[in-house]
């Protein structure tokens, strides 16, 4: 109230106009209190922080002009920012965009970045399958990819199979060592795509090579890849697609900061923002799921069978998710044609 | 936009008022880096010991140490994204320094943005050690390593400054106190000047320091609106009150508060 009636006469005096605006800057400070987001405050006081911010506006305006002492208007300026911080704060959470991700905007955007994927995919596969051939014919070659000790650990641990299940705290150590290792694994492998998509490469071709050497040496021990691949193929559908997704996210960051569009380099980065931050986060979620299928269902005793059966609905399940999941029912692209 | 000089960064809002953001430089934001990470350890640990204390033995079995790599995921993974995304792009570090990320138009980040600048920490920390964050963020002139480029963030320092700091150590007056005031004081410029740096550090003086200032000036001010006094210091708090806020809006206060 004694605000509206200063706004006309502005004090020249310094100390004169702190006096006078003081508290009207004191009130605002109180509404501001402790960063509480501001649709939590009552209507009135919601409106009420509005005028006080477009009086602190002019106030600042007029020291700036006046050219008042530089801690009056340092202080002005920091509360104009705070307030302009709170009154345009990004819209608030909400618990619907999880599942607007799951349901639609993840798969959306993975199969709109199709060309990343593909090449994702090939920089895994296609030195995979190389290493896994050579080793295949001749074992030697798959140390050195990877020292024989390792290679050799990992044979006699899968010689003897799963017909006896894992203890449970064996399957807590091992969701535990997943969740840390390859989720970060695949985060890793993201974001070192900022280098023009190079360490993504690096990473899904490294990752792709152990891969390989590993399913070519235990080509040769009695069993052991038959146990592996019924270990693996269950969450190896999440896993190595969520990695592949990451990997794919990478390469898109890197490309954007090649093929910009006429836009500055940054500013091509920022516009595929968005899409990487969805596709970083889907590839997290498949991950998490991914840990607890390998800790808990992949090691169980459940028949040799069920457990491919099982592996493979759930390649099915994640392709036709990636690929059919969000997609436009027929009538309403109908409509959004027209 | 850019001022090469200064390390701020210039908006211009809605209103049209610039608003000026001091960016924080590599070194504050380092410390506040140290202090998170120090956070971040303490809870590791103190999660562990949670965790061998519920197993119940104190050597780590094959379950608390499944746990504890869930933890340490967590925390090494989440931290920043969950507090940036909570506090309005403070942490406990962040905000020891008074350091907030926010978005380049000096809005509040949001936690996508959160997600991405905080993911690629993984390579903003390439080769080893920060490396590339910190050559990235002391070369870009808005100090910004490559997650907040991506995210199109910067960490601003923020300027709480004091200009009403002290006023609330002070006793508010009572209405029998204020009652002994004219409604309006007249004072000189120099004056009010006086009263303005000596009412705020009034509570942080000794109290015969304190009387021994005070007493420069309440006698004069006294004299002229005809009043008397016990204690100048209060006096003068008093008179600084009935200066700087009007009749009219003390009065509008307690009809709030009645």
């Amino acid at each position: 109230m004694s605000a509206t009636e200063h706004r006309t006469t502005r004090p020249a005096d310094p100390d004169a106009f702190v006096e006078q605006r003081r508290g009207s800057w004191s009130a605002l400070e109180a509404l501001l209190v402790a960063d509480r987001p501001l649709h939590k405050l009552d209507p009135a006081d919601i409106a009420r922080v509005g005028q006080l911010y477009r009086e602190v506006c002019a106030d600042l305006v007029h020291v700036r002009g006046a050219s008042f002492p530089q801690d009056r208007i340092a202080y002005l300026d920091a509360l104009a920012v705070r307030t302009h911080g709170a009154l345009y704060r990004a819209e608030p959470y909400r618990f619907r965009a999880v599942w607007e991700l799951i349901a639609q905007d993840f798969p959306r955007t993975v199969r709109e970045s199709w060309a990343y994927m593909a090449i994702a995919c090939a920089l895994f596969v296609i030195p995979m399958v190389v290493v896994l051939i050579a080793a295949v014919l001749d074992p030697s070659l798959a140390t050195t990819v990877l020292p024989p000790e390792q290679l050799e650990a990992t044979a006699q641990s899968y010689l003897e199979g799963f017909e006896q299940g894992r203890s449970q705290s064996s399957d807590t150590m091992m969701t535990g060592f997943y969740v840390y290792n390859n989720v970060g694994i695949a985060f890793r492998c993201f974001a070192t795509g900022i280098a023009g998509g190079l360490g993504s490469a690096f990473f899904l071709v490294l990752n792709g090579l152990y891969l390989g050497a590993t399913l070519g040496w235990l080509w040769h021990e009695d069993g052991a890849l038959r146990n592996l691949l019924t270990f693996a193929m269950g969450h190896g559908s999440f896993e190595l697609t969520a990695i592949v997704i990451a990997g794919g996210a990478g390469l898109r960051m890197g490309f954007a900061l090649v093929q910009t569009r006429g836009a500055t380099r940054l500013a091509s980065l920022r516009s595929h923002a968005p899409a990487l931050a969805r596709l970083v986060l889907g590839a997290a979620l498949m991950l998490g799921i991914a840990a607890l299928i390998e800790g808990f269902w992949s090691p169980s005793s459940v028949p040799v069978p069920v457990k491919w059966g099982v592996a493979a609905s759930l390649w099915v399940l994640v392709f036709s998710y990636l690929g059919f999941a969000g997609r436009a029912r027929p009538a309403q692209a109908e409509a959004g044609a027209a | 936009m850019r001022e090469p000089l200064d390390t701020t960064v210039s908006i211009e809002t809605p209103e049209h008022v610039t608003l000026r953001l001091r960016l924080a430089g590599p070194w504050r934001r380092g410390l506040a880096y140290a202090i998170d990470g120090l956070i971040r350890g303490f809870i590791v640990l103190m999660l562990l010991v949670l965790i061998s204390m519920a197993e119940g033995s104190s050597a780590f079995n094959e379950q608390s140490t499944g746990m504890a790599l869930i933890v340490i995921f967590v925390v090494e993974w989440g931290y920043y994204v969950l507090l940036e995304s909570m506090w309005s792009g403070q942490t406990p570090g962040k905000r020891v320094l008074a350091l907030r990320t926010v978005k380049e138009g000096g809005f509040p980040m949001g936690f996508v943005d959160s997600v991405l600048r905080n993911l690629l920490r993984a390579a903003d920390w390439l080769p080893v050690g920060g490396c590339v964050g910190i050559v990235c963020s002391s070369i870009d002139p808005r100090f910004r390593r490559l997650g907040d480029m991506v995210a199109g963030t910067v960490v601003i320092h923020e300027n709480r400054a004091r200009l009403l700091r002290g006023q609330a150590d002070e006793v508010p007056p009572t209405a029998d106190e204020l009652a002994t005031l004219p409604h309006r004081v007249p004072l000189q410029a120099d004056e009010r000047r006086a009263l303005e740096r000596f009412v705020p550090r009034r509570n942080t003086l000794a109290p015969a320091r304190e009387e021994e200032l005070a007493e420069l000036l309440a006698p004069r001010i006294a004299e002229r609106l005809g009043v008397r006094y016990r204690d100048p210091g209060r006096f003068l708090a008093l008179v600084h009150h009935r200066a700087t806020q009007p009749v009219g809006a003390s009065a509008a206060a307690t009809d709030v508060q009645s």
